[in-house]
């Protein structure tokens, strides 16, 4: 058990987590053996499927028994084991630090948190579990101002590195997030488990265009969506000065004229974000982000686990 | 438009406080940072066109509502009667009023005459207003200008009541424009009250353009006409044309010519009873109306024959105008019409003589006398009607004779002495005489057949000037108007103008070697006959006059015989219709013919009397006693409510759908297939 020192981190929640599994839907290909399953047909405990003999396979693979009802020679497969390659991604560009009331704090507690600091917990509280299980992590953060790139590694140095970047991070400017999902998918060689953490204010088709980069490049990608409620339900009942928290200029708008329009501008959106997700087939949670994040994240696990476990 | 309280305008600029209030709170809205500005900008685009329009119709309700309680409370006036839109008042205000008989017409319901309703009116706007210092009348019988303490007091004035007199709207201004010149005012207001009878305002008239430019020359003056324009209603007036009393054997009669006129529309015929009354004996008779009237011509009432004079009246059924439905009547028994031909050529004096003796009427009685020029101090003047003057233009005490002899209402005619031209008199001198030997010298090109002596007959024959030869003439070197003409534009025959009487000149002289007056006879006699008739129509006993200034100054005595209503003041007597009496003298006092065949003069024309002027015009109802201009603070008011209910409606917050939960929670669990 690691020696916690990041105050974002809660205890009970990381003993309430660690019981679960952290499994990639897709498998990983990796030079440990693991608990997650991997493309490469190996030896390993796990049968898995029956093949004709060629010259020049391992003898002691062959399967006497099939001979005997066949009169035929019948090599086993395998499963091959390996461990999990995580990246998280981390969205920090200056609308991630919006928070309920507008008044960005930066400080834990259960009240006024920041979409930030939601995630801040969402990937920490992931990174310790896939480091307890023995697998890699990575940090990229997604900035105009702030910019992370942290390889995936296993070693409990490197998660302290990554946990400490979580806890230095800052919100400010405007999203980079669609460039580092490119350069991810790119810059990763092996299939990994890519966690994006964003509250994803840009265009649908852009977010499309790199789910479907990150999944041709055989990665298994999960989302984060992080909203908050006033972002949603837009409710103001006087006009009001809007100061864009990504350096654009503000707007004075009056929400009793505009709010219909605003609701309907966010169900769009909605409903193509969802059309998205459909059709790249991500693993994607849409986060208030008042809920707790330990019942998120049990959820996201749980839904992760292979039916075999369940 | 006008404001009974125009400085409260000055707070207008208060209709901007709702655009600076709102641009300073665009200022102030709180400030919010904001991540999803994405939707909100998308947001705003989508609601572009309809947000910014509802938000411009907020504002422009705002500034509305403020601008209509500013409005409220200037207190405007509907027409703009009171001046412009400005701080000045009048200096003075003139009220001309057109007391004509014409203006008694009234609105049967409302028992208000034309008259009275112009003054009420405009009694109550002066009120309403602010009249300036001086409030001046002119009214149309006096023609005088009096100052009057207060609108108030115009009702209950003598000089606003009812008259049977006529109007002269020219003189009227004319009297007004004389007093704008002489105090030099600055900034007037003429308000004139007129039902624009044609005979009231001749538009026509060459003193119009004269008027209208020294008006143009003043500064601040603004005309108001009040005008009736509607036609007259349906209207009878009753007029005796003509009275004559005879004897007949031994009883005497009286006959009548009695017209009776309608105006305004009537169509079809109808029977109306005439009631003629004399010596308080009434008799009534129908007469069938047409279109036009109906004329009564001959009608004989019986009288004692003693009664040598006396009076009468002629009476309809009441209607809308009181004043022309009764006409008073004065009888005697026909004077002798004298006439006095002086002249020293006995000739000459026995042809007027014998062209004068005989009447044209063989009841009526003649007598002409011809005295020399010594002798002038025999003439009995009081008993004389026309005065044949053939010498040397008189002076000194015989011209003050002449003068006044033709102030009495008498007439003059003056025909050219063989040698001495004598003085200038009546602004008239003889001059040289022209001749030809005996050959003819002169034809008559040109004559006047309307009217005068020389007008055509009754039947509308021209009398026979064309045929006039004429051997000697004078020229006579005078500014009165020619009534006749030779060819070579000398006249033959002047008359100068005089307020009473008559006054003609006449260049050639009746004998052979002059011309063929007398040989030819009927020029000459029918001439001479109606100078004769209009000469001594102030000889009768029994006058009938027009009422207006001055028709009973020529005796001092006049005592009212009718009506018995008659509660005139002496001052105001001649200006009501009604008969008087002094001794043996009668006079019956009535509305003019004009009054009877009121013609309304076209607006565009009258209008067009005041061209270049600062002029308006009111056209105003019979018997509609409201109020010229309103209030309309009520309105603007209403107006503000009513902007203050639509910027309340339109602040309105929209009203909120149900909405259904945006976040789908399943979509939340990352279960995906």
């Amino acid at each position: 058990m690691l020696q916690l020192k990041r105050d974002y981190l809660n205890q009970k929640v990381l003993e309430r987590l660690s019981t679960l599994q952290l499994h990639a839907r897709l498998p990983m290909v990796g030079s440990v053996s693991g608990k997650h399953r991997s493309p490469i047909r190996g030896s390993s405990l796990e049968f898995a499927e029956y093949r004709k003999y060629v010259p020049g396979d391992d003898t002691r693979r062959l399967d006497w028994r099939a001979y005997a009802r066949n009169d035929r020679y019948y090599i086993k497969e395998f499963e091959a084991d390996t461990n999990l390659r995580m990246c998280l991604v981390v969205d920090t560009s200056g609308s991630m630090d919006f928070t309920d009331n507008g008044n960005p704090t930066g400080t834990d507690g259960e009240t006024g948190l920041s979409k930030l600091d939601y995630a801040r917990r969402v990937a920490g509280t992931l990174a310790y579990i896939a480091a307890l299980q023995g697998d890699a992590v990575g940090l990229y953060c997604a900035g105009e101002a702030f910019h992370i790139e942290i390889p995936p590694k296993r070693s409990a140095t490197h998660l302290s590195v990554v946990l400490d970047e979580l806890g230095t991070m800052e919100a400010s400017g405007e999203t980079g997030l669609a460039d580092i999902l490119h350069e991810t998918a790119e810059r990763i060689p092996q299939r990994a488990l890519i966690v994006v953490i964003s509250d994803l204010f840009i265009e649908p088709e852009t977010v499309r265009n790199c789910f479907e980069h990150l999944r041709f490049r055989k990665h298994d990608v999960a989302v984060f969506h992080l909203m908050e409620q006033n972002e949603l339900d837009f409710e103001f009942d006087r006009p009001m000065r809007f100061v864009d928290m990504e350096g654009g200029e503000p707007i004075l708008a009056d929400p009793t004229v505009i709010g219909a329009q605003y609701r309907r501008a966010m169900e769009i959106y909605l409903e193509s974000m969802d059309e998205v997700i459909r059709d790249t087939e991500v693993d994607y949670h849409r986060v208030q982000i008042h809920e707790n994040y330990g019942d998120v994240l049990a959820r996201f696990l749980l839904g992760r686990t292979p039916k075999k476990y369940k | 438009m006008s404001f009974l309280q125009p400085l409260a305008l000055i707070a207008l600029p208060l209709m901007a406080l709702p655009i600076i209030i709102h641009l300073i709170n665009q200022q102030r809205h709180r400030t919010i940072p904001w991540a999803a500005m994405m939707f909100l900008m998308r947001a705003k685009r989508m609601s572009r066109g309809m947000a910014r329009l509802r938000h411009l119709l907020i504002l422009l309700m705002r500034v509305l509502a403020i601008g209509a309680l500013i409005f409220a409370i200037s207190r405007p006036l509907s027409g703009g009667w009171l001046g412009s839109v400005g701080l000045s008042k009048p200096d003075a205000t003139l009220i001309l009023l057109d007391r004509s008989a014409s203006m008694e017409m009234q609105d049967l319901q409302a028992g208000e005459s034309k008259r009275s309703t112009a003054l009420k009116r405009l009694a109550q706007l002066l009120e309403q207003g602010d009249y300036g210092t001086h409030l001046l009348l002119i009214d149309s019988a006096s023609g005088q200008m009096q100052e009057v303490d207060s609108p108030k007091a115009l009702l209950n004035l003598p000089m606003t009541g009812a008259s049977a007199t006529s109007a002269n709207i020219p003189s009227m201004l004319e009297t007004a424009l004389a007093y704008l010149k002489a105090n030099e005012s600055g900034r007037a207001e003429i308000w004139i009250c007129s039902d624009l009878n044609e005979n009231d305002w001749d538009v026509h008239s060459g003193r119009w353009n004269a008027m209208r430019q020294a008006f143009a020359e003043l500064d601040g003056v603004h005309h108001f006409l009040l005008a009736y324009t509607d036609p007259p209603s349906n209207n009878l007036s009753v007029r005796v044309e003509n009275v004559q009393r005879w004897k007949r054997g031994n009883d005497a009669e009286l006959i009548l010519d009695v017209m009776v006129r309608t105006n305004g529309n009537s169509s079809g015929t109808r029977r109306v009873p005439i009631e003629f009354e004399v010596n308080n004996i009434q008799s009534v008779v129908e007469v069938e109306l047409d279109t036009l009237g109906a004329s009564l011509q001959g009608h004989r009432i019986p009288i004692d024959a003693k009664l040598s004079s006396g009076w009468g009246s002629v009476s309809l059924p009441g209607d809308a105008n009181p004043l022309d439905n009764r006409f008073f009547f004065v009888f005697s028994e026909p004077p002798v019409r004298k006439t006095v031909v002086v002249s020293d050529d006995k000739r000459i004096g026995e042809a007027f003589r014998r062209a004068l003796a005989i009447p044209l009427d063989p009841r009526l009685q003649h007598q002409a006398d011809v005295i020399p020029v010594n002798r002038v101090a025999e003439i009995d003047w009081e008993s004389t009607g026309l005065l044949i003057w053939q010498g040397a233009l008189p002076s000194g005490l015989v011209a003050e004779q002449i003068e006044h002899f033709v102030n009495s209402g008498r007439v003059v005619m003056f025909f050219p002495p063989a040698q001495n031209a004598g003085e200038q008199l009546f602004d008239a001198h003889w001059s040289d005489w022209q001749s030809a030997d005996g050959q003819e010298v002169a034809k008559v090109a040109w004559w006047r057949g309307d009217a005068d002596l020389l007008a055509h007959v009754e039947s509308g024959d021209a009398l026979p000037l064309s045929g006039l030869r004429t051997y000697r003439y004078r020229t006579l070197e005078s500014t009165g108007t020619p009534l006749a003409r030779f060819d070579d534009e000398t006249p033959l025959l002047t008359r100068v103008p005089t307020d009473h009487g008559a006054i003609y000149f006449c260049s050639t002289l009746p004998t052979a070697q002059y011309s063929s007056l007398e040989r030819d006879g009927i020029v000459f006699y029918i001439m001479l006959q109606r100078a004769l008739t209009e000469g001594c129509l102030t000889l009768a006993a029994a006058a009938q006059r027009d009422a207006g200034v001055g028709v009973l100054v020529d005796r001092d005595q006049w005592e009212s015989v009718a009506p018995a209503e008659n509660t005139a003041s002496l001052s105001q007597r001649e200006l009501h219709a009604g008969v008087y009496r002094e001794g043996e003298y009668w006079v019956a006092v009535n509305r003019s013919h004009a009054e009877d065949n009121a013609k309304t003069s076209p607006v565009e024309t009258v209008d067009a009397l005041f061209d270049g002027l600062s002029y308006r015009r009111i056209d105003v109802d019979v018997g509609d006693t409201s109020a010229l201009a309103s209030e309309l603070w009520r309105i603007f008011l209403i107006a503000m409510a009513l902007a203050l209910i639509l910027e309340a409606i339109l602040s309105l917050p929209s009203r909120k759908t149900e909405d259904t939960p945006l976040i789908d929670l399943a979509v939340a669990d990352g279960s995906t297939e």
